[in-house]
């Protein structure tokens, strides 16, 4: 478990919505919900983490087509 | 002057030498198009008629050279080599390039096209690709000096994080652009696919329909088609379209929306998580409530288990006491009755045993007066008086009764 890689935001969003259909449509049973509303909490908080805290970042290409601009 | 005399074959090559040195690059003509025609899906023939006199001149060109959608009435400026056609005699331009003239022409074009490429089906609905909902590389082709660049980053900024945006600055109008947005397409095409974009943007602001001529040129709206990755188009304004638009696999309204098309905002992820995280909370409180439900129920049945096997048990020592109540007194009764029995049996046993002792008595008197039998039958006598045996004399008085045994039979007597 610790040596698990951090899921991308997608990842983490992605179990998460698969877990809230889990609580949703499967006859809950109460120590497998209480592991799976944990794992929820800890997506829920790598989610807003990684909602907080980093900023888009824009690269630019250097052009291929030099020549076109003459 | 001397004469020359030339066959008709020598003497066309002759016109078409002369006519080579026009120079044709420098030369646009401007007019009319008519009788259109294109046969084979490849030869394009057309008349360009001047507007103001009677004039006209043969034009051939091909769909390969000239790609431009014309047809009957348009107003073009063309250029092109003259020749005479040896085989038909006939003279005619060949055309090398066409420009629409006038917003009236390059609309007429623009629809042509439209329906052109709708044919081909660049436009069907089930060939538009799906973007992932947190993409996490985007294309951006666009000039990083127009508004669409800022905008779009900025909505980008706004409502989401963690992206990189590959941008490839392109000029998005004038004659470099159509090249250059091309090349941007082909540039991403090749680099490897772990480094592509999910998603390219294409966009620009509005402009008049000469402004947007890129956006609704064919091999752009073709590449756009090619794209291995899902291309969204936002040009201009709301009411702005391009063929872009058509063929892009998500059409933006405008540079904003495309940025708003691509990313969710993180205020609605952020609350979606929230509701995600209450609503498993919520089953959660339902479950342990339910399992506590099942405890209390569980609970109050044992207990009245314990209660029915209570009062089953008291039951039973009452019925066993009452039983056992009742035993004692049968009991007590029984031993009574045996008593009474036992003071029976002794009453029977003394009264056959009185009887018996009588009858014994008897018996002996009897085998006692059998020895005294012996004795009295030789002679002697036994008296008596009140059965009682008489020893001596003295024990009589006058009037006493006697009885007077015989050795055979017995008498009375009064004493005188």
């Amino acid at each position: 478990m610790t040596t698990k890689k951090q899921p991308t935001f997608s990842e983490a969003f992605n179990e998460l919505e698969k877990l809230t259909a889990w609580f949703e449509t499967e006859e809950v049973d109460l120590d497998e919900g209480l592991e799976k509303f944990e794992r929820g909490l800890e997506l829920a908080q790598i989610c807003k983490k990684k909602l907080a805290e980093v900023e888009n970042k824009v690269t630019t290409l250097k052009k291929k087509f030099a020549e076109l601009d003459g | 002057m001397d004469k020359q005399i030339l066959t008709v074959g020598n003497y066309l090559r002759l016109v078409n030498e002369t006519l080579a040195m026009i120079p044709a690059e420098a030369i646009t003509i401007i007019g009319e198009v008519v009788d259109y025609r294109l046969s084979q899906g490849k030869w394009i023939n057309f008349d360009l008629k001047d507007e103001d006199e009677e004039a006209k001149i043969s034009c051939f060109a091909t769909v390969f050279k000239v790609q431009t959608p014309i047809e009957s009435g348009m107003k073009v400026q063309i250029t092109g080599y003259p020749k005479v056609y040896e085989r038909f005699g006939k003279f005619s331009l060949n055309v090398e390039t066409v420009e629409l003239v006038g917003e009236g022409a390059l609309a007429r074009s623009y629809i042509l096209l439209k329906k052109k490429l709708a044919d081909e089906g660049l436009f069907d609905e089930s060939r538009k690709r799906l973007i992932p909902r947190f993409p996490e590389r985007i294309g951006l082709i666009t000039s990083a000096e127009a508004a669409a660049y800022g905008d779009f980053l900025r909505i980008l900024n706004n409502r989401w994080s963690g992206v990189e945006v590959i941008h490839i600055p392109v000029h998005v109008q004038g004659q470099h652009a159509v090249p250059e947005i091309l090349a941007a397409f082909e540039q991403f095409e090749q680099l490897p696919v772990v480094e592509r974009p999910e998603v390219i943007v294409l966009t620009r602001g509005g402009g008049s329909l000469e402004d947007l001529h890129a956006f609704n040129d064919e091999s752009v709206a073709r590449a756009v088609f090619q794209s291995s990755m899902p291309v969204i188009c936002g040009v201009g304004h709301e009411r702005d379209e391009s063929l872009c638009d058509f063929v892009a696999d998500i059409r933006a309204s405008t540079p904003s929306n495309a940025a708003e098309r691509i990313v969710p905002s993180r205020h609605e992820i952020g609350r979606e998580i929230e509701i995600s995280i209450d609503r498993m909370g919520d089953t959660m409180g339902i479950i342990v409530e339910r399992r506590e439900q099942r405890i209390n129920h569980a609970t109050s049945v044992l207990q009245r288990y314990i209660e029915q096997k209570m009062h089953d048990l008291k039951m039973t020592v009452e019925r066993f006491t009452y039983a056992f109540d009742r035993f004692r007194l049968a009991l007590v009764e029984t031993r009574k009755h045996i008593e009474r029995s036992i003071g029976m049996i002794e009453q029977i046993f003394s009264f056959i045993l009185s009887k018996l002792r009588g009858e014994t008595d008897s018996l002996v008197r009897l085998f006692a007066s059998f020895d005294m039998q012996k004795v009295l039958q030789r002679g002697f006598s036994i008296v008596r008086k009140n059965n009682k045996i008489v020893r001596a004399a003295l024990e009589l008085a006058p009037g006493d009764t006697i009885q007077v045994q015989l050795g055979a039979g017995e008498f009375e007597a009064d004493i005188k």
